[in-house]
């Protein structure tokens, strides 16, 4: 009744049962230790010039190069139960046919609770492409900053920490002299 | 060296080595239903997926656990972290959505149930990788709704790790089967 393979059955049960029901708390605890900081984004020049894609070498198209400045302090998002936030900068734009397009031109990984304090003046890290290959006739674009906070354990959160006051135009292509 | 075993197994007779086998049976059926539930709630192919590279690091690392869900009601959006497989990939990739291109829907009358039904571009991006995805695509330009498999929802760190170790070592899934396995026939109760 009392052999080790029982006894070492018990404790093995009892110690997954505690971490099991630890990680379920932890996880939950998250939806209490809510945040919701704002910052703000500015937009600070656009261009557009004509360019080569590199999944076609010998195919012009535009690309829209954006300057642009972030400030947020995103220090409330990190609780006990935070590994990372992902923040991104996306544009958010109609094109001539309607096409709802949305993309991410920046981004970054926050890693400490120092790094959070967010000042950035920044420009786009990743090729900024028209599905049409012409920003020509598109919609004015709406530039957001989000977040994604990554758990130690437990669900992922999303949210908007900051979005542009008006719709930003895209400027006519110059071209390249 | 199973002398004991085979002695107790002699001893309980058929009727019992049948009622375990039953059991064991019914243990397989019901992780089996559990699993499909899963699916059907969670709208997925495959609710759990184990993540077994690294171009999501500090994300994900190899061996964390990840809950996915694909509901009806939501589009994709840029951020989302989806688990996608390209027809004659065997191996599902967990990357993070770059870019989402919906289309208007086509104006033929009809009403589209779910966003999920509507056109969509997507491109994705490892958190660890320096460029997108096109590369892995084979060929296709975009990614689009019938290949992505499901969305991160949740994240549990290192417990998949167990089933990398037995790809890894194989010796090791069927030490644990064949221990189980031969667990459920001789045991008592």
């Amino acid at each position: 009744m009392h052999t080790v393979y029982s006894r070492i059955n018990n404790v093995s049960a009892m110690l997954s049962t505690c971490v099991m029901v630890l990680l379920a708390a932890i996880s939950i605890s998250s939806y209490f230790l809510v945040a919701d900081p704002k910052g703000s984004i500015a937009v600070s020049s656009i261009q557009v010039f004509p360019g080569n894609a590199r999944r076609y070498a010998n195919k012009n198209q535009d690309f829209a190069f954006v300057n642009f400045n972030v400030t947020a302090d995103l220090s409330p998002l990190f609780n006990w139960n935070t590994k990372q936030l992902f923040l991104y900068v996306s544009a958010e734009y109609e094109n001539k046919r309607g096409v709802k397009n949305e993309v991410v031109i920046w981004d970054r990984i926050v890693r400490r609770k120092e790094d959070a304090q967010l000042s950035v003046a920044g420009r786009n890290k990743y090729a900024f492409r028209e599905l049409s290959t012409s920003f020509k006739g598109a919609a004015p674009a709406h530039y957001t900053l989000k977040y994604n906070v990554m758990p130690y354990v437990g669900v992922l959160t999303y949210g908007e920490a900051a979005r542009t006051a008006d719709p930003v135009p895209f400027p006519e292509r110059q071209e390249l002299s | 060296m199973f002398a004991d075993e085979l002695k107790t197994l002699r001893r309980l007779g058929v009727r019992h080595v049948l009622l375990q086998v039953l059991n064991f049976v019914s243990v397989l059926a019901s992780g089996l239903m559990i699993w499909k539930g899963l699916g059907l709630v969670t709208n997925t192919e495959s609710p759990i997926v184990v993540v077994l590279s690294g171009s999501m690091e500090p994300a994900f690392y190899r061996g964390d656990l990840l809950f996915l869900t694909n509901p009806t009601d939501a589009r994709y959006q840029t951020g989302d972290i989806t688990v996608y497989k390209i027809p004659g990939a065997d191996i599902p990739i967990v990357h993070r959505v770059l870019e989402t291109h919906d289309f208007p829907p086509n104006n033929k009358g009809a009403v589209a149930a779910s966003p999920l039904v509507q056109k969509q571009y997507l491109l994705t991006k490892g958190d660890n990788n320096a460029i997108d995805d096109i590369e892995l695509y084979q060929g296709l330009e975009w990614l689009e709704r019938k290949h992505i498999v499901g969305k991160v929802r949740g994240f549990l760190p290192y417990v998949g790790y167990v089933t990398i170790a037995m790809n890894d070592f194989p010796q090791l899934k069927y030490a644990l089967l064949g221990g189980l396995g031969l667990l459920a026939l001789i045991q008592r109760e």
